[in-house]
């Protein structure tokens, strides 16, 4: 079985107020002892990963594209000749719009990283606001003609919906917005208020509304409307892909295949156990430069954990799971309704079901 | 051991008083004054032993306690009785009331008069006591002395200045008060020679020596150990031993004609040995007649008590038998709710013992409880035959029965004048009848309402409270049963009765029930996988709806960078929560939403008056 490799890099240029990812605003003195670090974890890893062939490789964040051009291109050479990286594998590198330009993305595709996922998140200035991303809107059409003109040929753009002001019509038009850049790959998501966040805190404080789902409900159908109708085929709840696109790295996670994480704060999970590193990225480096594999803390899957996992990740794609898995009742329940449909042997959700996953899940896990 | 004493040199008193006029606190005086307590093991409000009585800074259980003062050189035994205080134990009251010959009528001088001080001044006169008027804690810089002087020196008929004014908390005036009691209260008068006859005014249940009697002695004398008989119960005991509280439990070879004091029963169920009945001598000793006044308690509010857990039902049950060892009328029996699984159906004397009750369960064996809307006892008359409702869900269905009837109080407001307005308006809001109205003074007024209990169980009291800034006060005793134009309104969920939340409310307020009803429950109902109608109806007669719309979205949107143990928790978590439902019909309903349901009309409950 193929295995995925993520790789984390914790640097962003400021913290978004809905961001809960490990990452940080401030740390750039750190950068160049952090990438010697992933290499060096990458060493102390490889020999449990003897005999495994990553199919996969995904540089996320933070914002990995803060990193100078040449740091990028020496990191995916060092890996490449640390662990066993697929030569066709697909690597891909998450952009945010305002720190690449033509000249870095021709060098980043030459340095191997064959996918770019652009981080637009939306089109229209308030949503931005709100979400405080400073970027423009016209910056990412702009990344994403530079990124035709340096040769990209498989593009995700991210978007997120339901932010505080948004309204279905201002959704629509980021829709439409990304339809017309014509990229290979959108990744939509309703966004989730985190409460360790400012955003968080600030929903908390009743400073700024809870989205409402509902409205994010008629988003999500919106979505599958505008994006269908473009040809993107919806494979998993929040990604929708041109035929043969979709982003295999992530599918590895939900179709549970084994992935290795590397940097502060990232998982690996393999033959039942996952782990992930410790978060600071203070403390990661110390570990690492003292040769230790920085692993924070770990699990062994229970065989009840492992039947929520198996139902939760595969439903969420259109692989979906074995029929003759769960409790016929429940399901054809849930078939009736117009939740989940039969491909072959397998229960599938249908996009309605998609958007009450958990619902599912609980029903068809107990 | 105390010697016998001479009846001519026993007082036998209570200290009547609205709640917070003072009355724990002036009783701690008189326990210093007469050296009953020593100075180092003395503490605030002494007599309130139960730790839930002192939070509430109510009585619970009345005590009585013995306590010796000297005057030219004559040595008096002065029974101070402690009464309890709330209008849900007016029996109790006038059982204590009848231990005494007289009473401290205690008026805070800043507050003034209260229904309670009004209701149980009453109740001490026509029990034939003396009372002995006193305004307390004088101290207040707000004390207003010379109006309230003259209020209570006209509501008990003599001369203002025989009005003592005392202060509880500095002990100002009260050794007067206390000659004043000695002078005024005249001696029991009972009969030493004749055949025992001693009152038990309350009782209580110690777990290693079994029911205690407190006990008046009228006639005869009771012996420390004998054979005894309880006279309305009919039970023969051998009495272990006859006592009094001084204030701890100190044993007498007798207790005498006149005296106060307390019996170690030897029975183990406090239902053998109830308030009101006559202790005599068993066998060929026997009184003829019992002392006048004996009742069985009644209760007036019931609610059906459901653990929050379904699998604590035993433990529930365990703990209810416990707790009616030591309350006489608490009455329970089981019952099942679709909605809310196997529970009790309790009767209690009133809104307080129904909390007392619940918080006991809660606090003594820790169970954690949901309790159903409380309601009154309703009679549904068909012909000859009467059904008794205590649950508003097996009242029957209109058209099959001739009437329904409800109790009836008769209610004492008392209020600044300046209120009457507000007060009227929710008397009348409250189905009430005006009986009677006069002034106590131009500023003060007595109005007397009758009314249905069922409407005073709700939120009266508070909304009397808010009404006049927190002025007036309420007393109320039943006064029997009245036909009444009640229904039965249900609550559906998905088509599906809710037995757990009907109710019987009156014709005119049915809608206005049903609509509170379904809006509250629609904010309560989590939205499912489909629509869910929630509907008010009387018989098949749909009053009010609501829907909550069907669910849309449950997705954790965001799932992959390899974190998914934290999804995976975030899931079982939502998995326990749903273990925590309750499933009505087809709907899924959590425990909070029934306990909040429910809870809003419990926040809106009288409080009425608690005396202190």
């Amino acid at each position: 079985m193929s295995a995925g490799l993520y790789v984390h890099v914790p640097f962003c240029v400021t913290r978004c107020g809905y961001c809960d990812f490990n990452a940080y605003a401030g740390l750039d003195h750190l950068r160049s002892r952090y990438l010697a670090a992933q290499v060096r974890e990458a060493e102390l890893a490889a020999p449990e990963w003897l005999g495994e062939t990553f199919a996969s490789a995904f540089l996320g964040g933070g914002t990995p594209t803060t990193l100078d051009v040449e740091d990028l291109q020496a990191l995916v050479s060092r890996l490449r000749s640390t662990l066993d990286v697929a030569s066709d594998a697909e690597i891909t590198i998450e952009a945010n719009p305002d720190t690449v330009d033509r000249a870095k993305l021709s060098a980043l595709l030459d340095a191997g990283y064959t996918r770019l996922s652009m981080g637009a998140q939306s089109f229209d200035r308030t949503v931005l606001e709100s979400l405080e991303r400073l970027h423009d809107p016209d910056s990412v059409k702009r990344a994403m003609h530079a990124a035709r003109e340096a040769g990209y040929a498989n593009v995700n753009v991210d978007l997120i919906y339901g932010a505080n002001g948004e309204t279905l019509e201002s959704w629509e038009r980021t829709l439409r917005v990304t339809v017309d850049l014509q990229p290979e790959h959108v990744s939509a998501y309703a966004l989730t208020i985190e409460q360790s966040t400012s955003l968080g805190r600030k929903v908390q404080r009743g400073v700024v509304p809870a989205p409402d789902a509902d409205l994010q409900a008629d988003m999500f159908e919106l979505a599958c409307e505008v994006l269908g109708e473009a040809g993107f085929h919806h494979y998993e709840v929040s990604n929708w892909a041109k035929p043969g696109l979709e982003c295999r790295h992530n599918l590895g996670y939900w179709e549970r295949r084994p992935y290795l994480g590397l940097g502060a704060g990232a998982h690996s999970y393999r033959d039942g156990r996952r782990w992930w590193n410790v978060r600071p990225p203070e403390e990661y480096l110390s570990l690492v430069e003292s040769g230790r594999l920085p692993v924070g803390g770990e699990e062994h899957l229970t065989p009840q954990e492992e039947d929520l996992e198996e139902i939760f990740l595969k439903l969420r794609t259109l692989e979906g799971i074995p029929v003759i898995s769960v409790a016929s009742g429940v399901a054809l329940g849930f078939l009736e309704q117009g939740l989940l449909r039969m491909v072959d042997d397998h229960l599938v959700p249908t996009e309605r079901g998609m958007f009450l996953l958990n619902e599912l899940v609980l029903g068809l896990a107990s | 051991m105390p010697a016998v004493t001479e009846p001519t040199r026993i007082r036998n008193f209570c200290i009547i008083a609205h709640i917070d006029h003072g009355k724990s606190t002036l009783a701690d005086r008189l326990l210093e004054l007469t050296h009953t307590v020593p100075d180092r093991d003395m503490r605030e409000q002494y007599l309130d032993k139960m730790e839930l009585e002192r939070e509430r800074g109510i009585t619970i259980k009345a005590q009585a306690v013995r306590l010796a003062y000297r005057t030219s050189d004559v040595d008096h035994e002065l029974n101070l009785i402690d009464t309890p205080g709330h209008v849900d134990f007016t029996y109790e009251v006038s059982r204590s009331l009848a231990a005494c010959e007289g009473a401290i009528l205690l008026v805070d001088a800043a507050q003034g008069m209260e229904a309670q001080t009004l209701a149980n001044y009453h109740l001490a006169r026509d029990a034939g006591l003396v009372i002995v008027p006193a305004l307390n804690k004088i101290d207040l810089p707000q004390a207003n002395v010379e109006e309230n002087r003259r209020e209570l020196a006209e509501l008990v008929g003599v001369d203002p200045d025989e009005v003592l004014a005392v202060s509880g908390k500095t002990g100002q005036g009260v050794t007067h008060l206390l000659e004043r009691v000695i002078e005024r209260v005249p001696p029991p008068s009972g009969d030493p020679n004749a055949r025992l006859r001693a009152l038990i005014f309350d009782s209580s249940f110690d777990p290693y020596r079994g029911v205690v009697a407190y006990v008046r002695v009228f006639d005869g004398a009771l012996p420390s150990r004998s054979k005894v008989r309880f006279m309305a119960t009919g039970i023969d005991s051998d009495a272990e031993e006859a006592g009094v509280f001084a204030p701890e439990a100190t044993p007498v070879t007798s207790l005498d004609a006149g005296e106060v004091g307390y019996l170690v029963t030897g029975l183990k169920d406090v239902h053998q040995v109830k308030v009101g009945d006559t202790v005599s001598l068993a066998g060929k000793q026997r009184a003829q007649e019992p002392l006048p006044g004996y009742r069985e308690p009644l209760p007036m509010v019931w609610s059906g008590l459901y653990p929050a857990e379904g699998g604590d039902y035993t433990e529930l049950r365990d703990a209810l038998d416990r707790l009616k060892l030591s309350d006489a009328a608490l009455v329970f029996e089981p019952e099942t709710s679709q909605a809310l699984g196997f529970g009790f159906r309790c009767g209690f004397l009133g809104l307080l013992h129904m909390d007392i009750v619940k918080e006991r369960l809660e606090r003594e064996f820790s169970l954690e409880l949901i309790a159903t809307a409380p309601n009154v006892e309703f009679h549904a008359v068909r012909g000859d035959e009467t059904i008794v409702v205590h649950n508003p869900s097996e009242m029957p269905q209109p058209g099959t029965y001739d009437r329904v009837e409800e109790p009836i109080v008769l209610g004492t407001i008392i209020t600044p004048s300046e209120y009457l307005g507000p007060v009227f308006e929710l008397c009348q809001s409250r189905r009430g009848e005006l009986l009677e109205m006069s002034y106590l003074s131009p500023e003060r007024a007595e109005v007397h309402y009758k009314l249905p209990l069922a409407e005073i169980i709700f939120d009266f009291f508070d909304q009397l409270k808010s009404r006049t800034r927190g002025y007036a006060s309420l007393d109320y005793e039943p006064i029997g049963y009245e036909l009444s134009e009640l229904v039965r309104v249900d609550v559906l969920l998905h088509g599906e009765p809710v037995d757990a939340f009907s109710s019987v409310v009156h014709r005119d307020k049915a809608y206005g029930y049903g609509r509170g009803m379904v809006e509250r429950l629609r904010e309560l109902i989590p939205r499912q996988l489909f629509d869910v109608a929630i509907q008010a109806s009387i018989g098949s007669r749909i009053i009010a709806r609501e829907t909550v719309k069907a669910k849309r979205k449950d997705v954790l949107a965001k799932c992959y960078g390899g974190d998914i143990t934290r999804k995976r928790k975030l899931l079982e978590e939502q998995k326990k929560g749903k273990a925590r439902l309750r499933r009505v019909g087809r709907v899924d309903v959590p425990q909070e939403a029934f306990i909040e349901a429910l809870r809003i009309d419990k926040g809106n409950r009288t409080k009425a008056g608690t005396r202190s």
